[in-house]
């Protein structure tokens, strides 16, 4: 059961790690909006196509 | 099917012209109404984001080609205060008109970041802000909102700049402690997993108290960093001597954490920890549920309140200059544009001029002003421009007079007692009481088990289920109200709903649409009337009429020379000839009669009659109330013919016309003073202060910004059904509520007596506990259904 000595620790540790890396994510912002994220990997999908010049019908 | 979509502008959905422009996208030349729309689209095309109108879940707004060149925002006095310095160059917030959807956002983020000189954009489709930073030395500010406007979404400073920081900090605080819940409650309940897991007791007891004391070092930030608005709460809630539901909670947590802690220090046979933590983050998750659906609906109210002009033209030896509103002085001369919000009270110069005083009156028709009349700030110039001497400015006008009559009616509107509060306060208070007297008896009996007893007691009894009962409940009926149209701003809002015996209701805007649609056409000579209604239709498109929407239609000839007569019509050339719209007396030299006729000037050819129609279900709406013994009234600002057509049209016998807003407030008063229970269904400005002053009060989503405010629910859909449904909704909640706080306080008056009696186990109590949670939750999610009552 020793190994508990040395896990437990290491998964506090992780725990710590956690919090403080949710803690960086709220305060840099990324929780302000959580509607328009959505649409950005729609968006981002598209950037290959051809640019709009060629697009137009002659 | 596609003339219909053709019939439209592709930009921004409204009637085409006749000649309406094109723009090829996407290889599909799609129509639009306006130039300014045409750019809009070619510009969007042409910076690749075409995708914009494939994302989009609106349409978007109308883009004027004349937006202004916004060239004031670059001075330091329009600046100060809302322009932060930062190390990159400045930032400000500005909120946009017509951000519609998170499209929106999508492309005012990839629009603006291409202009040079920006180097962040962070638009928010929820609250309507767009945040941008820009480096002063490489771009102007006006530039940049000049791009903004040619989109269609207009810039407005921002107002309440603070106040909105202080929310998203709430939020974000709300945010990291729901988090730090959610990870603490998890690594809790995996230690205390283990200690279950030991069912034989074979673990030895080092290893066991090594799992408590983790269990516990996990919990604490939990209990006291995630749960301290329930702790703060308590202490608030005792501090003014009247415990409630934070009470309620906190005594439950910090009983089960404390009485843990005092099971591990002397070795006990159970500890609670993981109860403590999942309590506290399920408790959490409901509040940040609650408190979300409340706040992004008034977020979204309050954008709109914060969009008024803060800018007005002021006419001096210099010219017109665009000056901030707060920089306006009592004679000071300013010019309010056609459509233009007039932005002080004053006294109208020059010529005669008609308003639409509606926001402030409840008027439908606008009315007709002298020189030397007086105008108030807030009505909207209509048809010709106007210049008014400022009289009274900033918290003198009478739209600030209204906002404070509203702030007084809110501050004096009755309370509701709060059922849950009162039952909360009584069962704290009893638990301890029996808590001591089981200690104090078994202290005479048997003083080694004196204390572990009345910890059972304590624990058994722990009012999980009770705390839970309510919250739970709110947080699903809120989401349900949402999911109907019906946002719920005030946290009162549900408990007042259900005891409403009596609805007010406004006409304009509520009772009917609130703007106006041709209703009957009619052509003298008894031939076909399409002929004359496209010539009138050119005229009002020409003149920029706002009844033009009435007779928006497809294939419009284009109008010359159109000149607006205030009061009288309009004036101008179709195909050559000339023609009169407007009164009888104007367009054919006949006797008013209330009707729009088409002339030319001495001969009528076509009758118009337009008309503010009644709302297709508020008849329906209103038998439905009545069939839930609610009496319906009528109090209007228009006059009693109009007031009274309508009333008959829905099937209300009580109306009363041409009341003041103070004269509405009087009347709700004096029903409150004969008992009744109040709800008050306005849209207007000078609804506003019946709203705030009635029991419970709901606003049309289409109304004046400052109605939504003081009111406690916001109908965002355009049915009245939704009333009743809300009604039903509300007494069905507190139905539930009553039904979740009976069972809590039998499971736990039943448990309570087998504790005392030293004869509960810990492992029972925990299992007790949690199945009475869930019976409460369960319950309470049964308000999660739409039921179809008035349907």
């Amino acid at each position: 059961m020793n190994i508990l000595l040395a896990l437990i620790p290491v998964s506090l540790a992780l725990l710590v790690l956690a919090i403080l890396a949710f803690l960086w994510a709220v305060r840099r912002g990324q929780f302000d909006d959580l509607d328009t994220p959505s649409l950005d990997i729609l968006g981002d999908d598209e950037r290959p196509a051809p640019p709009p010049e060629k697009r137009d019908a002659p | 099917m596609n003339a219909a979509v053709d019939a439209t502008c592709f930009h921004c959905g409204e009637a085409l012209p006749a000649q309406a422009p094109s723009v090829d996208i996407d290889g599909t030349p799609r129509a639009v109404c306006c130039q300014g729309c045409g750019a809009a689209a070619q510009w969007i095309r042409d910076a690749g984001l075409a995708d914009y109108y494939r994302l989009r879940a609106a349409d978007g707004a109308r883009v004027d080609l004349d937006a202004g060149d916004f060239l004031t925002w670059d001075r330091a006095d329009v600046q100060s205060g809302h322009v932060v310095a930062t190390p990159q160059g400045s930032e400000i917030t500005v909120v946009v008109e017509g951000m519609r959807c998170a499209a929106c956002a999508w492309l005012i983020d990839r629009a603006l970041v291409r202009e040079p000189g920006v180097t962040e954009v962070g638009a928010n489709a929820v609250t309507g802000r767009v945040r941008v930073a820009w480096d002063p030395a490489r771009t102007p500010l006006s530039r940049v909102l000049v791009r903004l406007a040619s989109l269609g979404y207009r810039p407005h400073l921002a107002q309440g700049e603070a106040a909105e920081r202080e929310r998203r900090r709430e939020r974000n605080r709300l945010i990291a402690r729901l988090g730090v819940a959610a990870l603490g409650a998890t690594q809790a309940m995996m230690f205390a997993e283990a200690l279950y897991l030991d069912t034989a007791g074979e673990m030895s007891l080092p290893t066991r108290d090594f799992f408590r004391w983790i269990t516990f070092l996990v919990s604490t930030p939990v209990v006291f960093f995630s749960g301290w608005p329930f702790i703060a709460g308590m202490a608030s809630e005792l501090r003014h001597r009247r415990p409630g539901m934070d009470t309620l909670v906190a005594t439950s947590v910090l009983l089960a954490y404390v009485a843990s802690l005092v099971e591990t220090l002397r070795g006990g046979p159970h500890v609670w920890f993981d109860a403590a933590v999942m309590f506290v983050l399920f408790l959490l998750a409901a509040r940040f549920l609650e408190q979300m659906a409340r706040r992004q609906a008034s977020a979204r109210l309050d954008t709109l309140a914060r969009a008024q002009p803060a800018l007005a033209w002021r006419v001096g030896a210099g010219g017109r200059e665009q000056v901030p509103v707060a920089a306006l002085a009592v004679g000071d001369v300013v010019e309010a544009g056609a459509g233009d919000v007039v932005p002080a009270d004053g006294e109208l110069l020059d010529a005669p001029a008609s308003f639409d005083e509606s926001l402030l009156t409840g008027e439908s028709e606008p009315v007709a002003r002298q020189p030397g009349d007086a105008l108030y700030a807030g009505s909207v110039c209509r048809e010709s421009a106007a210049r008014l001497r400022v009289q009274r400015i900033g918290s003198d006008t009478r739209l600030s007079q209204l906002t404070r009559a509203v702030e007084k009616a809110q501050a004096q509107r009755p309370r509701v007692a709060r059922l849950a509060d009162a039952v909360a306060t009584r069962f704290v208070l009893a638990l301890f009481v029996a808590a001591a007297v089981v200690f104090a008896v078994w202290w005479q009996v048997q003083p080694g088990r004196a204390f572990e007893v009345a910890l059972a007691v304590l624990v058994v009894s722990c009012p999980c289920a009770l705390s839970l009962a309510v919250p739970a409940a709110l947080a699903t009926a809120h989401g349900t109200l949402a999911r109907m149209g019906v946002l719920a701003l005030g946290a009162d809002a549900l408990e007042s709903l259900a005891r409403v015996d009596t609805v007010l209701l406004d006409k304009t805007g509520t009772l009917t649409l609130g703007r106006p649609q041709l209703v009957e056409a009619v052509s003298v000579d008894g031939g076909d009337v399409a002929p004359w209604l496209a010539v009138a239709a050119a005229l009002e498109q020409g003149a920029g009429h706002p009844i033009a929407a009435a007779f928006a239609q497809r294939g419009v000839p284009a109008a010359e020379r159109v000149r607006a007569h205030p009061g009288e019509g309009v004036a101008g050339e179709v195909d050559g000839r000339a023609w009169r719209l407007g009164r009888a007396g104007f367009a054919m030299r006949g006797d008013d009669d209330g009707a729009l006729w088409l002339g030319d000037g001495t001969v009528g050819v076509a009758r118009f009659t337009i008309a503010d129609p009644v709302r297709p279900d508020a008849a329906r709406a209103i038998a439905a109330l009545r069939a839930m013994a609610i009496a319906p009234r009528i109090l209007s600002g228009d006059g009693a013919d109009a007031v009274a057509s309508v009333a008959q049209a829905v099937g209300v016998a009580q109306f009363q016309a041409r009341q003041s807003p103070e004269d509405k407030l009087a009347a709700v008063r004096a029903l409150q003073a004969n008992g009744h229970r109040v709800l008050m269904l306005g849209d207007g400005i000078n609804d506003a202060p019946v709203l705030a002053g009635a029991d419970v009060s709901m606003a049309m989503a289409d109304g004046a910004p400052l109605a939504h405010r003081a009111a406690d629910l916001v109908l965002t859909g355009s049915s009245l059904l939704r009333v009743p449904q809300a009604v039903a909704l509300a007494r069905r909640s507190q139905r539930i509520i009553r039904q979740n706080l009976a069972w809590a306080l039998a499971y736990n008056l039943v448990a309570l007596p087998f504790a005392a009696m030293g004869w509960v186990n810990p492992g029972l109590a925990a299992l007790g506990m949690a199945a009475s949670s869930l019976v409460v939750t369960a319950n309470a999610l049964r308000l999660g259904r739409i039921e179809g009552h008035a349907e």
